[in-house]
């Protein structure tokens, strides 16, 4: 058991630093070699950490959507840890993403916030895992919270095509620079901006999910040692 | 727009209050644009990002501390137990 622990805790360390290392080499590119953009100015900047941090958002959620998906079919601690660490991932980078959008945003459209199609069905997405979070924290560990949550999981990633699309089929404001159709970067040192962007969230937002999953396993063998310590008089209830 | 429109206003400033009567207006549609630098708002972003990532690994962190120690309190409890089992069947 004790090697097992021990390579796991080296991968999480690799991982960390090789995002770590990525983050470096991310800020590097972005400040001092992608060029300030033409008609946007140095704001447009943000562009190559907010749009890594709505593509980490989705990956949360998936995880989150396999989690719940799985705890559904076959219930234990691993895919309801999956599930819970995927909603706190989703949350962080959502977060980040409905923070330095509107930066952007202030200086390119004047103002912070709109109704834009793409910014509310986002903003709804991560209201959806803040709730999953609040059901967790607040609703009890039992097997009837659990499926509520993984319930709710769902219902969660079904949004994130809607936001993913919404810029196509309801227009709104938000840019679509990643598109098949036309947009895009012209610069290579922007595309590697952003692909260098891309890679340093993807392994961060790996590391977390792996980091978070174990240690909610834990938690969960934990409170049940913690039962059985009880119900043998080892311990007392409030310990 | 309302302050450069005030600006070509050929009649003189009034020094009296009523003559200055200002009306607050709701904006209809999108507030006007103000200027912002750049640059700040990529610093307040970057910031905003890096303090995001921390408080999450700073919670994963306080995490574990708590589950070291209740880690901690169950090994004490199932060492107390052994000790009164061997205790009882040393006496026996």
């Amino acid at each position: 058991m004790a090697p097992k622990r021990h390579a796991a805790d080296f991968v999480f360390s690799l991982l960390l630093l090789a995002s770590a290392v990525l983050y470096a080499a991310t800020l590097h590119v972005v400040f001092f070699r992608a060029p300030i953009e033409k008609t946007m100015g140095i704001v447009q900047k943000i562009f190559y950490f907010h749009v890594p941090s709505g593509y980490s958002m989705y990956l949360g959620a998936t995880a989150c959507f396999i989690g719940s998906v799985g705890y559904l079919i076959r219930p234990n601690d691993l895919w309801d840890a999956l599930g819970r660490a995927g909603a706190e991932v989703a949350v962080t980078f959502g977060t980040m993403l409905l923070v330095t959008g509107p930066l952007w945003a202030a200086k390119a459209w004047g103002y912070y916030w709109t109704w834009d199609p793409r910014l509310t069905t986002a903003l709804l997405s991560v209201l959806i895992y803040v709730a999953y979070l609040v059901l967790r924290a607040f609703a009890g560990d039992g097997e009837g919270e659990r499926r509520f949550a993984a319930a709710l999981g769902i219902i969660g990633a079904a949004n994130l095509p809607i936001i993913h699309f919404s810029v196509q089929k309801w227009g709104g404001q938000h840019p679509a620079v990643i598109t098949g159709k036309g947009g895009g970067l012209h610069s290579p040192d922007m595309k590697l901006a952003l692909g260098l962007g891309f890679a340093a969230f993807t392994v961060f937002v790996i590391a977390l999910l792996w980091a978070r999953t174990r240690l909610q396993m834990m938690q969960s063998r934990l409170a049940r040692a913690e039962q059985d310590a009880v119900d043998l008089d080892l311990i007392q209830e409030d310990a | 727009m309302t302050l450069s429109l005030l600006h070509l206003d050929p009649k003189p400033a009034s020094s009296l209050p009523d003559d200055r009567a200002t009306t607050f207006e709701a904006q209809q549609g999108p507030p006007i644009a103000e200027h912002r630098s750049g640059e700040q708002l990529l610093v307040e972003a970057y910031i905003f990002i890096w303090i995001i990532a921390i408080v999450f690994l700073g919670s994963m962190w306080m995490r574990q501390r708590a589950i070291g120690k209740r880690l901690g309190d169950l090994e004490s409890a199932l060492d107390r137990a052994a000790a009164k089992a061997d205790a009882k069947d040393l006496k026996d």
